[in-house]
């Protein structure tokens, strides 16, 4: 009876991350990695911005690259949230390098690493990637405007987005047979709503 | 054995079953793994569906509306009411999902002859320890010491630790306690056949005075399986429970903080706890609902239905102790998948 109750999921975010990502090429035109920039929603920031910063100025990196630190280092168990495949085969990523966390002047922080590949990829196969948390306790959403950017891709190269299908019940919207079917058994709200990225180059 | 004591069998044997697949389903473990962006630990658990489904995007919902409140309290005051109806209902859906404080209150319940009324009690009070954990936890942190996010982090998981040695404490005494008493049910001898010893005594005589040498015959230790309720449990249910803040208490706490509006937090963070103890509270109450049904498809004299209530007991208190120490394992230095 309160089984139903029990299991099921907690999962909801506590976290909102908006993203922006670069595809980063060698210079014999191969895929590198990807280079993330994650701006995190005000109550996040206020969290880590928390004892930091003088006189009510925004913190410095130096103040939050403890906390950039620990945020990093628990990344590798959750695959750094970034899913990458080629041809049907998923690629992996070694540890990030570059990384700030850094606040503006609204004091929202924003946390940027690259993520190189373990091996760099040949360019002509669709490479794609989903960022997403699998347990859904962050949401991490594309920004609206140029959401994905090329670094130094070779000529004729493109990205494009694709958005999940919508999941969420909307507000005006009655809750349908449909809803519920969205959330057959074992489905993963993480990537059921992550956008794809699709680099094509010719 | 009669119709009604089997079917009272099965009842306690489904009702132990399902607090033992509870508390097993990965859900419950699945807080071993430390989310990077987590503020006190792992909260999250993985795929959700039907009526969890719909639950995830209220509460969805309700954290969304509750940022929204708080960002608006900067430039209009009534924001507030809003505030407060998104943060009782934020309490009520965020109880809504899996937890091992759902998990231990209602094993607790099953495990324990708690009443109805302590059970709501306890729900009551652990809803109220949680909130006021945050509370403490932020207004001593960050208002006395001004500490950072990553101090605030560390504490948080120390007290996080904490919660789930109190479990794993609650579930060895329940162990011992309900282990004593499901010995003492086995060992007692079955009960003689009626017909093989000749009874003297007036069948119906409202008195109802007998020697144990007539068939008819009581559980001896009846006293031991009935009771069951202990202020030492209880109170350690309640920590188990309640001792873990949660991060959207958190979160809400620093943000109000930051605005300069502490106070409204805290009272956001009290009406959390009140949805939440209302959610768990109906929990409780399904718990003993379902513990009472069982026992009233029983025949009291019953030996195997004492037995089997004795094993029920044992098991629910055997899976509070197992999650303790898998959630004890999973969150200690260098454990966890």
């Amino acid at each position: 009876m309160w089984l139903g109750l029990v299991r099921g999921a907690d999962a909801h975010p506590h976290v909102w991350v908006a993203v922006r990502s670069e595809v980063a090429f060698g210079p014999d035109g191969k895929i590198l990695g990807v280079r993330h920039a994650w701006e995190f929603d005000e109550m996040y920031s206020a969290f880590a911005v928390q004892g930091l910063g003088k006189n009510g100025k925004p913190p410095t990196r130096e103040e939050l690259a403890p906390l950039a630190k620990t945020n990093v280092e628990s990344l590798a168990e959750f695959e750094f949230f970034t899913f990458a495949k080629q041809g049907g085969s998923k690629l992996k990523f070694k540890e990030p390098v570059d990384v700030t966390l850094e606040s503006d002047d609204k004091k929202i922080v924003t946390l940027r690493f690259l993520l190189p590949l373990e091996t760099p990829v040949p360019a002509q196969k669709p490479f794609s990637f989903q960022v997403y948390d699998p347990t859904y306790f962050v949401s991490f959403g594309f920004e609206k405007q140029n959401p994905v950017t090329l670094s130094k891709a070779p000529a004729g190269c493109s990205v494009s987005t694709m958005e999940p299908k919508p999941l969420a019940a909307d507000e005006n919207k009655k809750l349908s047979e449909a809803f519920f079917q969205n959330f057959s058994p074992g489905a993963d709200f993480g990537v059921k709503l992550a956008t794809r990225v699709i680099v094509a180059c010719p | 054995m009669s119709r009604r004591s089997r079917r009272f069998v099965i009842a306690l044997a489904l009702a132990a079953a399902a607090a033992a697949i509870a508390l097993a389903s990965p859900e419950a473990f699945a807080q071993s793994g430390r989310n990077p962006f987590a503020i006190a630990g792992g909260e999250s658990a993985g795929a959700a569906s039907g009526f969890a489904g719909l639950v995830l995007s209220w509460q969805n919902k309700f954290h969304q509306e509750l940022q929204a409140a708080a960002k608006a309290l900067k430039t209009s005051p009534e924001a507030f009411w809003t505030l407060a109806g998104a943060s009782l209902f934020y309490g009520v859906f965020h109880a809504a999902g899996p937890g091992h404080g759902k998990a231990v209150l209602a094993s607790y319940m099953i495990a324990s002859r708690a009443a109805l009324g302590r059970g709501m009690a306890l729900a009551a009070l652990a809803a109220l320890l949680q909130g006021a954990v945050a509370i403490a936890l932020v207004g001593a942190a960050a208002i006395v010491f001004g500490a950072t996010a990553t101090q605030m982090k560390w504490a948080a998981a120390n007290i996080e630790l904490a919660s789930y040695a109190a479990i794993a404490v609650l579930g060895a005494s329940l162990v011992w306690k309900k282990g004593a008493a499901f010995l003492a049910a086995a060992h007692t001898p079955p009960l003689p056949r009626a017909s093989t010893v000749f009874c003297c005594e007036a069948v119906g005589d409202p008195a109802h005075i007998h020697s144990d040498a007539c068939g008819h015959f009581h559980i001896p230790d009846a006293a031991a399986l009935e009771s069951g309720f202990s202020w030492g449990d209880a109170l350690g249910t309640i920590v188990a429970a309640g001792l873990r803040p949660c991060s959207g208490a958190i979160l809400i706490l620093v943000f109000t903080l930051a605005q300069g509006r502490f106070l409204t937090g805290v009272a956001a963070v009290l009406l959390m706890s009140a949805g939440t103890a209302a959610t768990t509270g109906a929990l409780a109450a399904a718990a003993v609902y379902a513990r009472e049904t069982a026992r009233r498809f029983s025949s009291p004299e019953s030996r195997r239905a004492k037995l089997a209530g004795a094993g029920a007991q044992l098991l629910a208190a055997v899976a509070v102790l197992i999650l303790g120490l898998a959630l004890l394992v999973g969150s200690a230095p260098g454990g966890g998948a």
